[in-house]
């Protein structure tokens, strides 16, 4: 049950984009289309599950064992890094449409705040292995999850005439605050 | 001198680089691709300005259309024929090419600086764009030139020079690439094709409030009367929304426009010069 709740929380009521406000930046960047949106959505989610499981690795068995914590943040950024290329490698030869759409985003996921912080809070929490990959998961799935909203938001949006002042990242922006208003509505769903 | 977390942190994290430098190392000649030669080359060829003028995003999308066969060699607008026909012959294709004409970009607005009725004073930004957004201008026409020359820095050829409130467009210099069009918050400047044997004129208003709201906004502005339908060439002048628009595509060397320029009431029928006779 334990686990099921960190797998809620992580995606609901603890959502990152929409309670923590990390990765805010391909949130807005590529929420534009849902096709974009959801292969963004896909590609964080394998970067954030991996990195969840072998950061969980690294800590426990390198950084812990000899006593060497505070390398987290440059191996775990090293871990990071290398993933995102690895996705990069990935889309570029076998999705190279999904590569054109995401753009400059796709190599930004490195310093996605959202996939650092899942990394610090997973060691913060002191989750076990088990935990973490769940945990790494269901972040991606969370992120997912509000990139595909936003797109489907937006594309309703690009339909409307919007006054003039708003349009444009005006508007993107405060229906990102009405999203996180709404995603509140999740809170309690969870024990604490 | 070191003491040993000196010596395990960098053990540690030479450990962990050499780990996925290898891994990385790996990947990368399992998922290696092999880009098509033509697209190098033709984006060798091609300006690499990504101006979009093509209708691609930028200038390695339509090398790839163009490798393909989707789109055509001679898609670079800015590159003009010399592109055209380098990128054809990469391809191995011959360029059609219509001779004689030339796409420009046209300012449909005549009302200089001392023709420009204000209705207030703007200290904003100098953005047309700016001005038109917080305060919907400061002239009294709500299609006119702002004059704050955002088509001027928006081109990447410094075609656009502002003289006196409006932009003037060399038309030796202008690729017709499309981003003064797209900058223009009033939507004044248009790309049209002009045909280089005959004359190159314009229609100098962009408005389509009624005669009378015209003559009181401004006294160069196109009042929809109609004598140049009924003056010019035929078909070449049409009267649409109590504006005069010219039809670019069916005049021909012979057109005589001069009773049109003379007998327009407010002059806002110019004659322009055209590429060749600058250069």
């Amino acid at each position: 049950m334990e686990y099921f709740f960190i797998f809620v929380a992580i995606v609901l009521t603890q959502n990152f984009v929409l309670h923590y406000f990390l990765g805010i930046c391909p949130f807005l960047g590529v929420s534009d289309e849902m096709e974009g949106a959801f292969g963004m959505g896909m590609a964080t989610t394998f970067v954030m599950t991996l990195t969840a499981i072998i950061t969980w690795n690294i800590n426990t068995f390198i950084l812990k064992a000899f006593n060497v914590e505070f390398l987290e943040y440059v191996s775990f950024i090293l871990v990071i890094a290398s993933l995102v290329q690895l996705v990069e490698m990935f889309l570029k030869k076998y999705l190279p449409e999904l590569y054109e759409t995401l753009g400059i985003y796709l190599p930004l996921i490195t310093t996605n705040c959202a996939v650092l912080g899942l990394a610090l809070f997973m060691v913060l929490r002191e989750y076990n292995f088990l935990e973490s990959a769940i945990f790494g998961f269901g972040a991606g799935v969370g992120f997912t999850l509000a990139l595909v909203i936003m797109a489907g938001i937006r594309g309703e949006l690009h339909e409307e005439d919007i006054p003039r002042p708003f349009r444009g990242t005006g508007i993107t922006l405060l229906v990102a605050g009405l999203l996180a208003l709404a995603f509140m509505g999740f809170s309690g769903l969870v024990p604490t | 001198m070191f003491g040993p977390v000196v010596i395990i942190s960098a053990a540690t994290m030479a450990g962990l680089g050499l780990l996925f430098a290898g891994l990385l190392g790996f990947a990368h000649t399992k998922f290696k691709i092999e880009e098509d030669a033509k697209v190098t080359e033709i984006e060798e060829v091609l300006p690499g300005l990504d101006c979009g003028a093509c209708g691609y995003p930028g200038c390695n999308q339509l090398a790839k259309s163009v490798s393909k066969g989707e789109a055509a060699p001679d898609s670079c607008v800015p590159g003009g024929e010399e592109v055209a026909e380098k990128v054809a012959e990469i391809m191995g294709m011959e360029v059609s090419s219509e001779p004689g004409k030339v796409k420009l970009a046209v300012v449909h607005c005549g009302a200089d600086n001392e023709e420009k009725k204000r209705v207030g004073h703007y200290e904003g930004v100098e953005s047309c764009r700016t001005a038109e957004l917080t305060t919907g201008g400061n002239i009294k026409c709500e299609y006119g030139c702002l004059g704050y020359g955002d088509c001027a820095r928006a081109c990447p050829f410094d075609a656009i020079e502002m003289v006196n409130g409006l932009p003037r467009i060399d038309p030796d210099a202008c690729t017709a690439c499309g981003s003064c069009v797209e900058v223009c918050p009033r939507n004044i400047i248009s790309i049209e094709e002009i045909n280089l044997a005959g004359n190159f004129v314009k229609v100098a208003c962009n408005s389509r409030d009624e005669g009378s709201a015209v003559r009181d906004k401004c006294d160069v502005g196109c009042i929809a009367c109609g004598l140049c339908e009924k003056m010019g060439p035929e078909e070449v002048f049409s009267v649409e929304d109590n504006l005069s628009r010219m039809d670019y595509s069916s005049y021909g060397e012979d057109d005589d426009f001069d009773m049109a320029i003379e007998k327009c009431p407010t002059g806002c029928i110019v004659e322009l010069s055209s590429p060749e006779e600058t250069s």
